[in-house]
């Protein structure tokens, strides 16, 4: 079983097509890298899989994916999303709580725990896989305003982290984030791997080296080559895939 | 040697500053003037002006306008919680639903309901509401007024919510949050200092309106009333009869509200800039 | 947009509150409607045409108060065009910081300023300086014009309701033309400079370019002003006679509304045609409301580069 799957996907933004037959599948406990240039449809795939496009205006889709052995255009997403984890490319916590409140919340509203105790725990644990707790333990009770722009994004990813998902998907996380803040994040992306699948967005082949298992390339809305990252990295066989790895595209 | 253009560019100058301080003017001398009269009912009447019920005609003593604010205090309060409701959950609806024909039906109507004239109301409400009540009451005031500040009030908190980014909406459902969680945890809460100069400015305004009363409250100022099934009075109300009428005695009572009701509104005008002074995004 | 199960309970959910706009609505047209229909099908054109007052004969016409109402609104609009584009020039272009921040709130407290309370010093303050100040010279002085030939007694009339009105309404026209003038891209303002333009050379042109905006905001104010009801009843003098004097009392639909509506019921159609005079005025106010936005919302749309 994989942990997402899917076959002949095509998205349509009102006329325009964003992807294009893609088909690809993503094993449980690995890290997915999604490579490709910019406009290539890269954060639409991603928002495909926990129902995110639901919101897009005009968004229309058709084939057959799998999230987590559920059928996710007949499923309900709000359900669905108790089991998917995001970070988004600029960082979003919420202003109105502080940086405990942010972590919790994600926790509480999925029954995750069942009383302080256990919330206390799951927010730490969170936030130290997130590798934030140290820099913010003592400052619990701030707000995020108060952080840098890569502790904003580590504690977004300690957010979705508190969820206990299955599934976690991150669109181009170091994007907006200094190189120091990105190598953090890295890291932590990679030492999830045994709790939960990783699905990852990005549009530098460096990071994608760093942190992937498997890659797939992504231009103009298809699919122009998957596999193991061993594999696509020493033997790329399709010309796109080449150019992006030389940095050329 | 003064060239043609610099001088138009100075005359242009001096005119606009001109006709900016004749723009200005009259609102100042109406808060000196308004503030001194008033100020001299207060001091001559003594806080009995607060309690006390209004004089007849050709007496010597102030007497209050007790009914009055009472009645004002009654039917402001009723028609704001009527008027935020129904306005929170009118701006939510096309926040979370914008491209929807319903909500840009909302828009129009709202727009429609804004340009009715207050009077309109005023006659509609007595048309539907005291007529079949068989008398005027303080419920037909508050309905009267909830009519004229319903459309503001949507106008205003519908823009406060579509500004709250929905970078965060996204985020709330990326936590799996279900539509009404993300707009009560996370929608309102960030909105919440535009919310609350909505309902402060919202309440200025039904506070201070007058024509939507004239047929539908019943002016009866003869003695404090808490029922809202009965006659009552405002202070816009008794402004409106009393400056009209011809007894020096009123006109002084006159003053003394009209101070009053300008106080209040100053009093909610530094309330708002206090509240929007500390919003840091 | 892909709406589930859930999405469409959650919009259900909204629904019956929101729709009470709705209801309003379309409860407040009825009513007016209906209730004028009466006297609209008795006395028909008749209303509009005749000046003629008599509600115990059951004689109604309404042209005094409709003109009244037209009249001052084009006075009030007049006034507030004159002080309220240097207000906005000089809040745009001359004022910073704190200065500029304290005549905007001195608008802003202008805007939502009870209009009772302008009533009151309207009719103790402003309209004995108007008569003293203006309108006894412009009578003395140009008496052989109809507009001025009239001597003024009270001061109540219906010149004083327009400049009341007009005062009352700077506030809102300065917002729109201030909101619209800000709109402009920065980028035709710096070419303005780019071409050797002074100040006023470059205000003159940035007021041609907002001039949809400024005809928007004055056609706003208008409608505004026809539905202007406490300044109006305390300051128009409440006459019924039409006279083509400026200076003589008058009245206004909102106005002849607070002073006769209340005893309506004692006459026949009474009620019914006050109605009606409202209902123009509300057809006329509407529809102004809305083409004035519209010409905003065009703007708005060709200005934006």
């Amino acid at each position: 079983m994989f942990a997402v799957e899917m076959n002949n996907v095509n998205v349509y933004l009102g006329d325009r097509q964003i992807l294009k037959e893609v088909t690809l599948k993503v094993h449980y406990n690995t890290v997915f890298v999604i490579m490709g240039p910019s406009g290539s449809g890269k954060t639409t795939l991603l928002r495909v899989i926990n129902r995110l496009i639901d919101t897009t205006e005009g968004a229309r889709v058709v084939g057959s994916i799998r999230v987590l052995g559920f059928d996710v255009m007949n499923y309900d997403p709000y359900e669905l999303r108790k089991h998917i984890g995001m970070v988004f490319q600029v960082p979003n916590p919420f202003p109105h709580l502080t940086i405990y409140e942010n972590v919790a919340i994600a926790a509480k509203i999925n029954g995750v725990v069942k009383n302080k105790k256990e919330l206390n725990d799951v927010v730490r644990w969170a936030l130290e896989k997130a590798m934030l707790w140290d820099e913010v333990k003592d400052r619990l009770h701030e707000y995020p305003h108060q952080l840098s722009g890569g502790q904003r994004q580590r504690l977004c990813l300690a957010r979705a982290l508190a969820m206990k998902p299955k599934l976690l998907l991150l669109d181009e996380p170091t994007a907006n984030i200094d190189p120091v803040n990105a190598r953090k994040l890295e890291n932590a992306i990679v030492s999830l791997k045994d709790e939960v699948t990783v699905v990852m967005v990005t549009h530098s082949p460096y990071q994608a080296a760093r942190v992937a298992d498997y890659v797939a390339v992504l231009y103009d809305g298809m699919v122009v080559e998957q596999g193991s990252a061993q594999q696509l990295f020493l033997r790329p066989s399709t010309d796109i895939a080449q150019k992006l790895l030389r940095g050329e595209m | 040697m003064y060239s043609w253009r610099k001088i138009r560019e100075k005359l242009f100058i001096c005119i606009i500053i001109l006709l900016s301080l004749l723009a200005i003017a009259p609102i100042i001398h109406l808060v000196i003037v308004v503030s001194i009269n008033g100020i001299a009912i207060f001091v001559k009447a003594g806080t009995s002006f607060f309690t006390g019920l209004p004089p007849t005609p050709l007496s010597e003593e102030i007497g209050g306008i007790a009914p009055s604010i009472i009645g004002t205090l009654l039917m402001t309060m009723i028609s704001l919680s009527i008027t935020i409701t129904l306005a929170v959950f009118a701006a939510i609806l096309t926040t979370e639903f914008p491209k929807n024909s319903i909500s840009v039906a909302i828009d129009a109507i709202a727009k429609s309901l804004a340009s009715i004239p207050t009077i309109a109301v005023s006659m509609i409400v007595y048309t539907l509401v005291v007529v079949p009540m068989k008398g005027f009451s303080a419920l037909a005031g508050s309905v009267a007024l909830t009519i004229i500040a319903l459309p503001y009030a949507y106008t205003y908190f519908s823009m406060v919510l579509r500004s709250v980014p929905a970078i965060y909406r996204e985020a709330a459902f990326s936590v799996a949050m279900s539509r009404w969680s993300a707009v009560i945890r996370v929608l309102i809460p960030i909105a919440r200092k535009g919310i609350a100069v909505g309902v402060l400015m919202t309440m200025a305004r039904i506070m201070g309106e007058t024509a939507a009363l004239l047929f539908t409250a019943g002016r009866f100022r003869n003695k404090v009333s808490f029922s809202p099934t009965e006659p009552a009075d405002a202070i816009p109300l008794l402004i409106f009869d009393y400056i009209l009428s011809p007894y020096d005695i009123w006109h002084q009572v006159a003053w003394g509200a009209t101070a009053l009701l300008l106080l209040a509104y100053i009093a909610i005008f530094f309330a708002v800039k206090l509240i929007v002074k500390e919003v840091k995004l | 947009m892909i709406m589930t199960r859930k999405d469409k309970l959650f919009f259900i959910s909204l629904l019956p509150l929101s729709s009470s706009l709705l209801a309003i609505l379309i409860l407040s047209i009825a009513t007016i409607a209906l209730k004028s229909l009466d006297s609209l099908q008795i006395f028909g054109f008749n209303l509009l045409t005749s000046s003629i007052w008599n509600p115990e004969k059951g004689i109604y016409g309404l042209l005094a108060p409709l003109i009244g109402s037209v009249i001052t609104s084009i006075l009030a609009v007049f006034t507030a065009l004159v002080l309220s584009l240097p207000l906005s020039i000089i809040i745009v272009e001359y004022l910073r910081g704190i200065v500029k921040n304290i005549v905007s709130s001195i608008v802003e407290l202008m805007g939502g300023m009870p209009t009772i309370i302008y009533a009151v010093w309207a009719s103790q303050y402003l309209v004995p300086f108007l008569k003293e100040f203006l309108m006894e010279p412009l009578h003395n002085t140009f008496k052989y014009i109809p507009l001025f030939s009239c001597r003024p007694i009270t001061g109540f009339s219906i010149f004083a309701t327009g400049l009341s009105i007009g005062i009352s309404i700077i506030p809102y026209v300065t917002t729109i033309i201030l909101e619209a003038y800000q709109s402009i891209p920065l980028a035709y303002r710096e070419a303005c400079y780019g071409i050797g333009a002074t100040r006023y050379e470059s205000i003159k042109i940035m007021l041609s370019l907002a001039r949809p905006a400024i005809i928007a905001a004055l056609i706003l104010g208008f409608a505004r002003s026809l539905g202007e009801t406490t300044i109006a009843a305390v300051t128009v003098g409440n006459s019924m006679y039409l006279s083509s004097c400026l200076f003589a009392p008058g009245y206004t639909v909102s106005a002849l509304i607070a002073s006769q509506f209340a005893n309506a019921y004692l006459y026949p159609y009474a009620e019914s045609v006050l109605y009606a005079s409202i209902l123009f005025v509300v057809l006329i106010s509407v529809a102004l409301s809305f083409y004035g936005s519209s010409i905003i919302i065009r703007w708005r749309s060709k200005i934006v580069v």
